[in-house]
C-alpha cells in the first residue's frame, strides 16, 4: 500500500521534470536557430582582432563615462561644502543644480513611454535595398523628434541621454548616439505627460513613419507604458571651447 | 529498471540542456551586432570610438583639474563663489538657458527644404562640435524640433521665412569643413532638393539668444 502510494506520486514527478526539460530544450533550440540572425555573417580572418578592438574601446568608453559621472558628483559635493557667505553659496548651488537638471546632467524618472525598434526579420519587399531592413539613425531621429513634438520632456536611446549636443549618426553600419555605439533592439525611453502615446500616434509624421517605413520594410516597432520610466544622466563633454556667456565675467570675478 | 531508465533519460536531457544553454549564452555575448559588420565598417567604428574616447578623456582631465582646484581652494579656506558663478554661467550657456557669443558659421537656406532636412543639418552641426545652435533666431535645445513640409517649416511655433538662417557657434573652420566637404550634408541635400540653395559663411562673432522653453521637468523627478 505504502509503496504503491509512493510510486503514484513519484512517477508523475519525473515525467513532469522531463516534460519541462524538453520544453526548455525546444525553446533553446528555437532561440539558437533564431539567434543565427538575419544580419549577414562575415567570416574573414581579419575581423576577429577588429571586433576585439571595438569591444575593448567600448569597455574603455564605459569606464570613462562612469568616471565623468563620479567626477561630476565630486564637484557637486565640493561646491556644496564651499566657503563664503552661506546664503549666497546655497543660492548659487540651487541655481547650478537647476541648470544641471535642465541640461540633462541629472537622471530623471517619471511616467512616460518606451518605444522599441528592431531590424526586420522577414523578407523585404521586392526591389528593396538589403539594408532597408536595418534600423538606421534616421529612423531613431524621426522617433525622437516625434516624441519631442508629442510633449516628451526627457529622452534616452538605449540609455544615452538626448541632450542639446546629441548627434544620432550611422557610422560603420552602426548607430552612434553621443559617443556610444548602440546595438539593436533600440529602446527610446521618454518621460512626458499622460497621453503621450495618444498624441504620438495621432501625429501625421509618426503615422507616416509607421506606414511607409516600419510596416513597409518589416521593422519591428512596439511600445510600452511602464509606470516609471528612467532616463539616465548624460555622461559626456560639457566643456565649451568657443561659446562664452554674453556678459563674460571678468577674469578676477566680481 | 523503470526508474533507472527514467534517470538515464533525465540525465541525458539535462546534459543536452546544459550544453545548449552554454551555446546560447555564448552566441548572445558575441552577437552585439558586431558579428554582422564588414572589416571596413569595423575599421570606421574603431576610428570613431577612438576619437570619441579621446574627447571623453579630455573631459575627465578637465573635471579632475576642477576637483583638484576645488579641493585646494577648500584647504586654503578660499571663497568658492567666483568658481560657482563661472560654473553656473558655463552650464547655463551649454544648456541654452542664457544668450551666448562666439565664433561660428551662418547657413543661409533659400528655396524649398522640409523640416526634416533642417534637422539633418542640425544633427551634422552637433556631430561637428557646434556648441550652440539657433534656427531663424530660435535657440535649439532638447525638445525644439524644426518640422513641416517645404514652404511651411516652423520651429517652436515660429514660421521660418525664405530665406532663413541657421547659426552655430564653434570652430568656423571645422564646422564649414564638415558641412561642405565632398559628399557631405550640404552636397547631399543639394542633390535631393535641387530647388534649395544652402550657403555657409564663417563668422568671427555670433550672438545666439537664450531659449524661450521652460526646461524644468514637470513630469520627471531627479534621481540620485
Amino acid at each position: 500500500m505504502a509503496s504503491l502510494g509512493e510510486r503514484l506520486r513519484r512517477v508523475p514527478s519525473w515525467q513532469v521534470t522531463l516534460g519541462a526539460a524538453l520544453l526548455a530544450l525546444g525553446f533553446l533550440v528555437a532561440a539558437q536557430l533564431r539567434s543565427e540572425g538575419p544580419r549577414v555573417r562575415y567570416t574573414s580572418q581579419e575581423r576577429a582582432p577588429l571586433i576585439e578592438t571595438v569591444l575593448s574601446l567600448q569597455r574603455q568608453q564605459d569606464a570613462l563615462k562612469t568616471r565623468i559621472l563620479e567626477l561630476n558628483d565630486a564637484i557637486r559635493e565640493l561646491q556644496r561644502r564651499g566657503e563664503g557667505s552661506a546664503a549666497l553659496v546655497a543660492e548659487l548651488n540651487r541655481q547650478i543644480e537647476a541648470a544641471r537638471v535642465a541640461a540633462g546632467l541629472v537622471a530623471l524618472e517619471g511616467p512616460g513611454l518606451v518605444l522599441q525598434l528592431t531590424d526586420a526579420t522577414g523578407p523585404l519587399p521586392p526591389g528593396a535595398n538589403p539594408t532597408d531592413g536595418l534600423v538606421k539613425s534616421d529612423d531613431i531621429r524621426t522617433l525622437v523628434e516625434e516624441l519631442w513634438l508629442a510633449g516628451a520632456e526627457a529622452i534616452a536611446v538605449n540609455g544615452e541621454r538626448v541632450t542639446v549636443s546629441t548627434a544620432i549618426l550611422d557610422i560603420g553600419g552602426s548607430v552612434l548616439v553621443n559617443s556610444a555605439y548602440l546595438a539593436p533592439p533600440y529602446q527610446i525611453a521618454a518621460i512626458g505627460p499622460p497621453g503621450l502615446y495618444d498624441r504620438l500616434s495621432a501625429s501625421a509624421g509618426f503615422v507616416d513613419f509607421v506606414v511607409n517605413r516600419a510596416d513597409a520594410f518589416g521593422l519591428g516597432l512596439s511600445f510600452a507604458e511602464p509606470e516609471r520610466v528612467v532616463v539616465p544622466a548624460y555622461a559626456g563633454t560639457v566643456t565649451l571651447r568657443y561659446a562664452r556667456p554674453e556678459a563674460s565675467p571678468s577674469p578676477g570675478g566680481s | 529498471m523503470r526508474s533507472r531508465n527514467a534517470q538515464l533519460s533525465v540525465t541525458a536531457v539535462a546534459f543536452l540542456l546544459g550544453l545548449l544553454v552554454v551555446v546560447q549564452l555564448r552566441s548572445q555575448v558575441g552577437l552585439s551586432g558586431l558579428e554582422a559588420r564588414s572589416a571596413q565598417e569595423l575599421t570606421v567604428l574603431v576610428a570613431n570610438l577612438t576619437s570619441r574616447n579621446d574627447q571623453l578623456r579630455r573631459e575627465v582631465a578637465t573635471l579632475e583639474r576642477e576637483v583638484s582646484d576645488l579641493t585646494q581652494a577648500a584647504a586654503r579656506g578660499e571663497s568658492s563663489i567666483d568658481r560657482l558663478r563661472i560654473d553656473l554661467a558655463r552650464l547655463r550657456v551649454w544648456a541654452g538657458l542664457d544668450p551666448v557669443v562666439g565664433p561660428g558659421i551662418r547657413i543661409t537656406v533659400g528655396g524649398l527644404l522640409p523640416g526634416s532636412a533642417v534637422e539633418e543639418l542640425i544633427n551634422e552641426l552637433r556631430n561637428a562640435g557646434a556648441e550652440a545652435i539657433a534656427v531663424g533666431g530660435v535657440r535649439i535645445v532638447p525638445g525644439s524640433v524644426v518640422a513641416g513640409p517645404p514652404g511651411a517649416v516652423s520651429v517652436e511655433n515660429t514660421a521660418l521665412g525664405d530665406p532663413f538662417e541657421i547659426e552655430a557657434i564653434g570652430s568656423p573652420e571645422t564646422l564649414t569643413g564638415s558641412l561642405t566637404r565632398m559628399g557631405g550634408i550640404v552636397a547631399q541635400l543639394s542633390a535631393r532638393f535641387p530647388e534649395a540653395t544652402i550657403t555657409v559663411t564663417p563668422l568671427d562673432r555670433l550672438r545666439l539668444p537664450a531659449t524661450d522653453r521652460d526646461l524644468r521637468p514637470t513630469h520627471g523627478t531627479p534621481t540620485l
